[in-house]
């Protein structure tokens, strides 16, 4: 007697099969986002924990590695530093005559209130994207810290990004040179407004684009750019960058250059999460609902 | 049905995303780090065929969609596309032999690349494609292959430990 045989379906219509629901997925996924973050979040608390341990040796080898690496250029370096040490020595007393000054000029601006009062929370960096065409990180606070979408990541003194999801234990963050990026900058010495957007074409080259500035702003290279106050999402005063090689565009009417970033976006490890969402958000959220 | 196959691959595919999500972060080249789920969903579409490519392909496509992109389906699209097309070239398959795998892994990625970076840049008005293939797509490749060199023959090696070849006496 034979065996009945088992219906096997041809690779051919399981292909077919794939495709069709492909492009239904990816329709639902676009009009549903909220919809599938329980799916998403599943899926992350299962990679995550694996991610962070290996992360964990990761960073341990990588630290001996670089120890070895580094104590030669040590070396080398006391030699020059040295050398600064007393140049600094006799700038630093300039400085400090300077300083005095800078605290009447920030008592009058108020500055002070503005980056510093701000409350932060410390995050690691636990993996950054796979692929090479995006940057995005995932980082190990979620909801569960107090985390939002929308709340604006910094590294040292500038900015990094901003948080696009947040699951309970850890959170998505898209960086400022990631190519879909876009955030309103201003300049701090001429309150002129300007666009940044990350470029992949440019990344290997350390700069983002900037674009849109008044075409009769008078602007020098190494301005410095901060997050400007008309932002929707980014709160105002954190510092982005600096400009240079700036160019009318062909229009006459704006001019657009190259930013270099304040942050080094090639070695995160730590990350400041502002635990402020700019208030916009708030007051579009209530308009909407 | 060989559960095993299927099994092993799914392990491998997890454990390949998660190094290179992690580890592969510090051995970055030239600013780009090698595509080990293309590499493995290749190699099984070639070694085992299409079925066992697509699987790979969507599982592959299913973790870096859930992970890291904003709409599910894309990777899944490419990563299942380029399984079977590997699937087909099945028929080359020649288990000594290692320059077809590396070309085909090769020529993945590089189909990878070009397929996401129509879907997901050049709809969205970027097209400078030169750039991206200098700078993104072909140093890309080139880790790739070296990396996928390694992978292919520890998948081969894995496989004649889990199904060892019979022996047919010549008579």
């Amino acid at each position: 007697m034979r065996k009945r045989t088992k219906m096997i379906i041809d690779p051919k219509y399981v292909l077919i099969i794939v495709v069709v629901m492909c492009v239904l997925l990816m329709g639902v996924s676009f009009k549903f986002y909220d919809k599938m973050q329980p799916i998403r979040a599943a899926v992350g608390s299962v990679v995550t924990p694996m991610q962070n341990g290996i992360n964990k040796i990761g960073t341990k080898i990588y630290d001996k590695m670089e120890y070895v690496r580094t104590v030669k250029k040590v070396v080398n370096e006391n030699k020059t530093l040295q050398k600064k040490i007393d140049e600094l020595s006799a700038q630093n007393r300039l400085l400090q005559q300077e300083k005095y000054e800078l605290d009447n000029f920030r008592k009058l601006y108020s500055l002070d209130q503005q980056y510093a009062g701000l409350p932060k929370v410390a995050a690691r960096v636990i993996s950054s994207n796979p692929d090479n065409w995006y940057n995005t990180f995932i980082i190990d606070k979620g909801s569960k810290d107090g985390l939002k979408v929308n709340m604006n990541v910094m590294a040292g003194d500038g900015l990094v990004g901003i948080i696009t999801e947040v699951n309970k234990s850890y959170s998505k963050v898209r960086s400022i040179i990631d190519d879909s990026s876009n955030v309103t900058g201003t300049f701090l010495k001429t309150s002129d407004n300007c666009n940044v957007s990350g470029n992949l074409e440019l990344m290997n080259d350390g700069v983002i684009e900037v674009t849109g500035i008044d075409g009769n702003a008078k602007i020098e290279d190494g301005y410095e750019v901060v997050t400007s106050q008309v932002s929707p999402k980014y709160l105002p005063g954190i510092l982005i960058g600096y400009v240079r090689d700036l160019k009318k565009d062909s229009t006459n009417i704006t001019q657009s250059g190259y930013l270099t970033p304040a942050v080094d976006f090639s070695s995160i490890n730590m990350v400041l999460v502002i635990t402020q969402v700019k208030e916009s958000e708030d007051l579009e959220e209530m308009l909407g609902k | 049905m060989k559960i095993k196959r299927y099994l092993s691959i799914i392990l491998m595919l997890i454990v390949g995303f998660v190094l290179q999500t992690t580890i592969f972060g510090y051995l970055e080249l030239a600013n780009v780090r090698p595509n080990i789920l293309i590499v493995i969903t290749a190699a099984s579409g070639f070694m085992f065929g299409r079925r066992y490519g697509m699987l790979a392909g969507g599982i592959s496509g299913l973790l870096m969609d859930l992970m890291y992109s904003d709409i599910i389906g894309i990777s899944i699209l490419i990563y299942v596309f380029i399984g079977y097309v590997d699937g087909i070239i099945k028929q080359f398959y020649f288990k000594d032999d290692l320059s077809i795998p590396l070309t085909l892994i090769g020529i993945s990625d590089l189909t990878y690349g070009i397929l996401f970076y129509i879907m997901s840049f050049m709809l969205r008005g970027r097209l400078g494609l030169f750039t991206y293939l200098k700078q993104v797509m072909l140093p890309e490749v080139i880790y790739t292959v070296f990396i996928g060199l390694f992978i292919y023959k520890f998948m081969h090696w894995l496989d004649s430990k889990l199904y060892p070849p019979v022996e047919v006496p010549l008579e």
